[in-house]
């Protein structure tokens, strides 16, 4: 049987090949730094990371997420300590799943349970190249679904498309830095991507409709 | 579950049910996306303008640029 | 080798197919919907009873 069929049950190798001979994820970054060191540390001393995340493959990976993420987050509370949702994406970082297997988890499953769906996208966009994570993100800004979200400001409530116009809009999301993409026009002047249209259709369209409206209203 | 002892009870008042009111849902949604879309057209507007300055600057002699 | 792994004491777990995991999801899925139906029928019971 090839080595290929096998991941580490738990994470030294991973940690070990830091900046050496790991595969690099499809955007180019090494999957073992994209997390900074101290979030790194937090994760691999956590109760939930040593209990739940050991032995885990992509399979598991949708019962953990069943089980125990009710929320979306980095790390919470006084003691930094970060969530099963943190725990389970830099375990997502270590078996670097393959496109079937975030289409399982973004569609057929995300379908089903949100926050499987939340935590494939937090993990697409870490580790694609930069149209691809356009071009697969976008498509979930018509998603509306609750979610809640845990920071160091207590827990409040977020959306679907809330969360994914975070992922492609800020530097920060879930106590982790999200490299820098190049922004949309210039994928769109290169030819990369077409322009984004709205599930709402055409603003031009939709100013007029309003515009024909208020004209109505006056009358 | 040992992981979460510190659950702050606060979490329990936020509720992520969703199809609880749909049309009140579908209607913060479409007012949320709206904002993207508006959002989005600024960017290139405010593109588009610092690009016709520009131009219009290439376009002074050295006489008006002074 | 061969024994080891499959024993586990290699420190290696089995990469999962894309159709693993959607066998899995389903799996979690149903046993979630049986979970539900459970207690509809526990709370239909419970109020049974206080109508007794």
């Amino acid at each position: 049987m090839s080595k290929s069929e096998f991941h580490r049950a738990d994470e030294r190798r991973f940690l070990d090949e830091r900046g050496s001979s790991g595969p690099l994820a499809p955007n180019g970054l090494n999957p073992a730094t994209i997390m900074e060191k101290a979030v790194r540390e937090r994760i691999i001393d956590s109760y939930f990371y040593k209990e739940q995340c050991f032995g885990v493959n992509e399979a598991d990976i949708v019962d953990r997420v069943v089980e125990h993420v009710d929320f979306i987050g980095g790390v919470a509370g006084t003691v930094q300590k970060p969530t099963p949702f943190l725990c389970l994406a830099f375990k997502l970082l270590q078996l670097a799943p393959s496109d079937d297997i975030l289409n399982e988890y973004l569609q057929f499953g995300g379908e089903k349970f949100k926050y499987l769906r939340a935590l494939a996208l937090f993990y697409i966009r870490l580790t694609r190249k930069d149209q691809d994570v356009y071009k697969t993100l976008e498509p979930f800004l018509e998603d509306r679904r609750k979610l809640r979200r845990k920071g160091r400001n207590g827990t409040s409530l977020t959306y679907m498309d809330v969360f994914v116009d975070d992922l492609l809009t800020k530097d920060r999301v879930c106590a982790t830095s999200l490299w820098k993409m190049r922004k949309r026009d210039i994928l769109e002047d290169l030819d990369m991507l077409e322009p984004r249209v709205s599930p709402l259709g055409n603003i031009e369209d939709l100013l007029e409709e309003e515009d024909e409206e208020l004209r109505k209203a006056e009358e | 579950k040992h992981w979460d002892d510190d659950t702050d009870p606060e979490d329990d008042q936020i509720d992520d049910t969703d199809d609880i009111d749909p049309e009140a849902e579908y209607a913060a949604w479409k007012l949320r996306e709206l904002k993207r879309v508006r959002r989005e057209r600024e960017a290139i507007e405010a593109k588009e303008k610092e690009l016709a300055e520009i131009e219009r600057r290439r376009n002074l002699t050295e006489e008006e640029r002074r | 080798m061969q024994h080891q792994r499959n024993t586990g004491h290699t420190g290696e777990v089995r990469k999962a197919t894309a159709e693993e995991v959607h066998q899995r999801i389903e799996l979690l899925w149903e046993r979630l919907q049986e979970r539900k139906r459970e207690q509809v029928v526990s709370l239909q019971e419970r109020l049974e009873v206080r109508r007794v």
